[in-house]
């Protein structure tokens, strides 16, 4: 057993009143000040084997960040007790210590001393680092002449000389390029062989679905669910929806019928819902999974062979797909009353992201019954880690 | 608490206390020309003012007299510096107190041998004073290093204290500001403890600066020996501030990285 975590609570006090000075608190003494309470964290139990690697998903707001911190002990819980084995390194933020008026060389001396590297261990290993960050010219150059993008990978050569038995990671890996992504990816590898316990915060599912034996679900600083990552991430990206669809009624809501909508309403489009693999209605999608969108109709006086048509556009508003029914050659002989038309989509091409949906009904002719401009949305979450808005269908072959 | 097993802790960590203090000494004295000579001016420009106005005008009749202010005004000095740098000791890295964790109390105790690298300046502007002025010290210059070991104790403690209140009350820094003011006054330091009284001097001599200042000066410079009595007093009551001080930042300590 590396990290225990049992029956976690974390309450946050926060004062209606901010006294920061010894004279306000005197001043005080005789208005008490109220509080209001705010659990960050509720009943999390949880137990993390040695080696393993355990990713912590959820929605902004759900306590990652505080859970990681108080296995941390930076922040102690205010009930229910932590245990961690062996010798831990938090990554929570990197460059920690680091001081622009200080050369390359005595930053990495600090920093690693603050990382837990004994003095023999970093004399032994800084000309690596300077090599690993490649700043062999700038190793006596004072840090603030040194562009950021050096700076990061000057404090995470030195973060990675450490030799942790647990380590936690939070959302640092977002930060910086591709390659260094690709290097920070390679370290974590390298990490998980020799058999690092690892906790790893992140909204990159593709990250967590790549390395995360186990997934730890948060919501609402509730522990949602804990286990096999695969299965986690399909109820995080599938599950919850009623706050998401209560979360979306707002939306439509506050957002009053713009003029994105124009036809002779001989038909309308009455609702547009977006339907998972699991045949459940969903706003979030993870990509290459199949996806339905059904498109509710009414026509009072029945209409002969009208089209139905969509177009994606993506949110920066290019205009990503589009078809209908006409172009598919399907014909749809007559309706009357209502009813519903599916679009089965076997694959979500996309990548990550939201889409906007615009969804009509017109006449073979062109005249609209209905149009509704870009009204509908959902959104797609990364599975892998390839870049950009879609998928090409293709394979390396050497 | 300072037990048996937090001060193993603390040696396993002492890399990290000498780097963090090296590098903040290195710092504070990186963008000057004059470097490390700007820490022995200010003793120096204070010493030269107070001496002019006690030798012409106040007419104090003290052997050595030079050396006497001297000293006294480096070891307040070594309270004063190492408690109000310690104030920031926390609240000027939350980084530190925020995304890495290490005994707390590591961010204090390196700011005071921060401060102590400072003092071993002076010292040697000293010495040198003292070979000047054709001044010898004795076999009792051996009490030196209990006596200023008693004043890295005070002041460490009373660096816990003011660094962990300064974390919820900001100002702690100006009050501090005003009762270092009234003891530099209240301490036998421009001045010898025998202007007062025979019955009152115990009055001034519970505070253990005046202690530590008044021994001090009487090892190094005049050759005597300290009181037993004394000593232990100086020695209990330095642990007593110790111990308070621990009291103090440990009662405060884990909710350090919320109210920072």
């Amino acid at each position: 057993m590396a990290v225990e975590m049992d029956h976690i609570w974390k309450t946050f006090q926060i004062p209606h009143e901010k006294r920061t000075t010894l004279f306000e608190n005197l001043m005080g003494l005789c208005r008490p000040n109220s509080f209001e309470t705010f659990s960050v964290l509720k009943d999390i139990s949880f137990k993390v084997e040695a080696g393993e690697c355990v990713g912590i998903i959820g929605d902004n707001g759900s306590g990652k960040s505080t859970l990681l911190k108080i296995i941390a002990n930076i922040l102690r819980a205010t009930k229910g007790t932590v245990r961690v084995k062996g010798k831990m390194t938090p990554f929570l933020e990197l460059g920690v210590g680091f001081h622009p008026d200080m050369t390359a060389r005595e930053n990495i001396s600090v920093y690693g001393t603050i990382m837990g590297l004994s003095r023999r261990e970093i004399n032994d290993s800084i000309d690596d680092v300077i090599d690993f960050a490649g700043l062999h010219k700038f190793e006596d150059t004072k840090l603030k002449n040194l562009s950021s993008g050096m700076q990061v990978r000057l404090a995470f050569s030195t973060a990675i000389q450490t030799e942790p038995d647990v380590l936690l990671v939070d959302e640092v890996l977002a930060v910086g390029d591709m390659e260094f992504q690709h290097k920070c990816f390679d370290v974590f590898n390298r990490y998980r062989k020799e058999g690092v316990t690892i906790l790893f915060v992140s909204h990159d599912l593709g990250a967590v679905r790549r390395f995360c034996d186990r997934t730890l679900l948060l919501g609402g600083g509730e522990q949602r669910a804990f286990g096999e990552t695969g299965e986690i991430l399909d109820k995080y990206v599938y599950g919850e929806k009623e706050s998401n669809l209560e979360k979306e009624a707002a939306e439509k809501e506050t957002t009053p019928a713009r003029p994105n909508r124009w036809g002779d309403k001989k038909v309308t489009i009455t609702d547009v819902k977006f339907l998972d693999k699991f045949g459940m209605q969903s706003s979030r999608f993870s990509s290459f999974d199949p996806m339905t969108i059904r498109i509710f109709y009414s026509a009072p006086d029945g209409i002969c062979d009208p089209v139905f048509g969509i177009a994606l556009y993506s949110e920066k508003d290019q205009h990503l797909y589009g078809t209908n029914t006409e172009l598919k050659n399907t014909t749809i002989d007559k309706i009357e009353g209502d009813g519903y038309i599916d679009l089965e989509i076997g694959r979500i091409p996309m990548l990550s992201g939201r889409f906007l949906l615009t969804v009509a009904a017109q006449t073979h002719e062109g005249n609209v019954f209905d149009w509704i401009d870009k009204k509908y949305s959902f959104e797609v979450l990364r599975k892998d880690r390839d870049d950009g808005l879609f998928e090409v269908p293709c394979k390396w072959v050497a | 608490m300072l037990t048996a097993n937090h001060i193993q802790e603390l040696c396993r960590y002492r890399d990290l206390i000498l780097r963090i203090a090296w590098s903040d000494f290195k710092l504070r004295y990186k963008n000057s020309a004059l470097g490390f000579l700007w820490s022995l001016l200010d003793p120096l420009l204070m010493l030269i003012v107070l001496y002019v106005v006690f030798t012409n005008l106040m007419r104090i009749q003290v052997e050595h007299y030079q050396l006497f202010l001297l000293l006294g005004i480096i070891l307040w000095n070594f309270l004063d510096r190492g408690t109000s740098l310690s104030i920031w000791g926390i609240v000027g890295k939350p980084s530190m107190v925020q995304k890495v964790y290490f005994p707390r109390d590591i961010l204090v105790i390196s700011t005071c041998i921060m401060a102590l690298m400072m003092t071993a300046l002076e010292f040697l502007v000293f010495i040198i004073f003292m070979a000047v002025f054709q001044v010898m010290p004795g076999m009792t210059i051996a009490y030196f290093p209990p006596i200023f070991a008693c004043q890295f104790l005070i002041v460490l403690g009373l660096s816990l204290a003011l660094a962990a209140l300064n974390v919820y009350f900001r100002d702690v820094q100006f009050i501090w500001k005003v009762i270092v003011q009234i003891g530099f006054f209240a301490t036998p330091i421009i001045y010898p403890i025998t202007i007062f009284p025979e019955n009152v001097r115990w009055m001034v001599m519970i505070n253990p600066m005046a202690q530590i200042i008044t021994m001090m000066r009487d090892c190094i410079l005049y050759r005597t020996g300290p009181e037993p009595l004394s000593l232990v007093y100086l020695a209990i009551s330095s642990l007593l501030v110790l111990f308070a001080g621990y009291l103090i930042f440990d009662r405060l300590e884990p909710n350090f990285a919320e109210a920072i």
